[in-house]
């Protein structure tokens, strides 16, 4: 069955046995969370409410306008419960199947792009590219001493990465994604008490709660969430916390 | 070497190669490109410069000058937006910014006294507040109380009650708080807070830029003069 398939689209993270099979038939997989459409994410107002995760509003936006022959979405605890009553929306709009998974995967693949010296908006982009081959990257790029940290899941708008120096590391779920393991909550929880770090989570998302509190709890945290875009005040807390805590 | 902190309703400037430099201010819709300065910050300040600063940066830069405490609260209540950073051991500790659910407050406040014909310096502080979340929405508030009997100028009053205590709880409701922005001159404001409030002006930023202004002709001696 999974063989007849051209394109499918994940949301989050589906197990590797799943990625594994895909990458195996040949299949083009497509990472709904992130925009990978220029349209406007309003013409998802008649299925999700308006005031929602951004991410989920934009795995919508790209299934209605990308021939996707299934959808594999991951709705156990490496994602959230959030998806899976999006799952049941797509089942419902969508004529083509969704498939609901629940990555449980414990498998390190270890996470030596969240932890290099690179321009941390190419790190976001291998790491969420990453999600679409089973495979163990053959390059595993040397380790740098962090100056900064930047904690959460890749953010919709990527444009707020930029704002941060080759040497910020990454923290949270971006981290569990590169190693592989979205639900190792442990690794979620992990953060370095001695850099300064953003602990960012998307507006509207459960982990902003997390973010939060970890945030407080760091020795020189900022809490940071943003919605679709991410406003010009968010960009100079940013620039802000980063300069008044001597990284810049 | 001019500075100039670009607010949405007020523009403020300082001469430093003046024999006396003296803050100065005009209205904001006034600017023109013959306001160009050296160093700019504020909401409409990338216009106006090469060299711009975040607000936040500055705010904080002007706190270390004015402030000798290590350990403060410094909000900053402009026209459409309000911002706070906060020090510990003289540190950054934590900071916020709120343009969307701040928005519009000091703008709002200074229209209803123009609309109502009020003077701040003479109305007293309400015994509660409204429960407001920014100027636009408290504004039908003030509306809904005016028709039901409530004088104008005490529904005017608790408003700007409502919008000093969200600040407050913006910053962290702290025991003490400086204040910084036009709203320091409006005393309904100041002392609707449910804390000390310290009110340092309208010139804070200005006093940051003027750090800046030292350490980019000086970088060697960058750090701030902290105690």
């Amino acid at each position: 069955m999974i063989k007849n398939y051209k394109n499918v689209g994940i949301v989050g993270m589906p197990p590797l046995e799943i990625i594994r099979q895909l990458n195996a038939d040949n299949i083009t997989i497509h990472d709904l969370d992130t925009p990978m459409i220029r349209a406007d994410i309003e013409l998802t107002a008649p299925y999700l409410p308006k005031v929602y995760c951004a991410i989920l509003r934009t795995v919508v936006l790209n299934a209605l306008h990308l021939h996707l022959e299934a959808i594999y979405i991951d709705v156990g605890p490496g994602k959230c419960d959030c998806a899976l009553h999006v799952a049941t929306v797509l089942e419902d709009m969508l004529a083509i199947p969704v498939i609901k998974t629940r990555n449980e995967d414990t498998t390190g693949f270890g996470n030596p792009i969240c932890r290099t010296r690179m321009d941390l908006v190419q790190k976001f982009e291998q790491i969420t590219e990453g999600v679409k081959t089973a495979e163990k990257s053959a390059k595993t790029p040397p380790e740098c001493t962090p100056a900064a940290g930047f904690w959460g899941v890749p953010p919709r708008d990527f444009s707020i990465l930029e704002l941060f120096p080759a040497t910020t590391h990454i923290y949270g779920w971006t981290r569990c994604m590169e190693n592989k393991t979205p639900a190792d909550h442990e690794l979620e929880l992990h953060y370095n008490p001695e850099v300064p770090t953003v602990f960012y989570a998307q507006s509207f998302c459960a982990k902003t709660a997390l973010a939060r509190h970890l945030a407080l709890k760091h020795p020189h945290g900022l809490f940071l969430d943003s919605d679709v875009t991410a406003g010009g005040s968010a960009k100079a807390k940013i620039q802000a916390f980063l300069e008044l805590s001597g990284v810049y | 070497m001019i500075l100039g902190d670009f607010g949405t309703s007020y523009s403020k400037f300082l001469d430093l190669s003046a024999a006396r430099p003296e803050p100065y201010i005009i209205p904001s819709k006034t600017t023109t490109v013959e306001n160009r300065v050296t160093i700019a910050t504020g909401h409409n300040g990338k216009r106006f410069s090469d060299r711009y600063v975040n607000e936040l940066t500055v705010l904080a830069r002007g706190g270390e000058q004015l402030i000798t405490e290590n350990d403060f609260v410094l909000l900053d209540c402009g026209s459409r937006d309000i911002k706070f950073i906060h020090y510990i051991d003289g540190r950054l500790n934590d900071m916020g910014w709120n343009s969307e659910c701040g928005a519009s407050m000091g703008f709002t406040i200074e229209l209803l006294a123009r609309y109502y014909d009020l003077d701040y310096h003479v109305l007293p502080v309400p015994d509660r507040p409204f429960s407001v979340t920014c100027g636009v929405l408290g504004m039908s508030r003030i509306f809904d109380d005016v028709v039901s009997g409530t004088p104008d100028a005490e529904a005017v009053a608790r408003f700007v009650m409502g919008i000093a205590i969200n600040a407050y709880r913006f910053a962290g409701s702290p025991t003490k708080l400086y204040l910084s922005g036009g709203l320091c001159d409006n005393p309904l404001f100041v002392q609707s807070f449910p804390c000390q409030v310290v009110p340092l002006g309208r010139f804070v930023l200005l006093e940051g830029l003027k750090a800046i202004a030292r350490k980019d002709s000086n970088p060697q001696n960058s750090k701030a003069q902290r105690h």
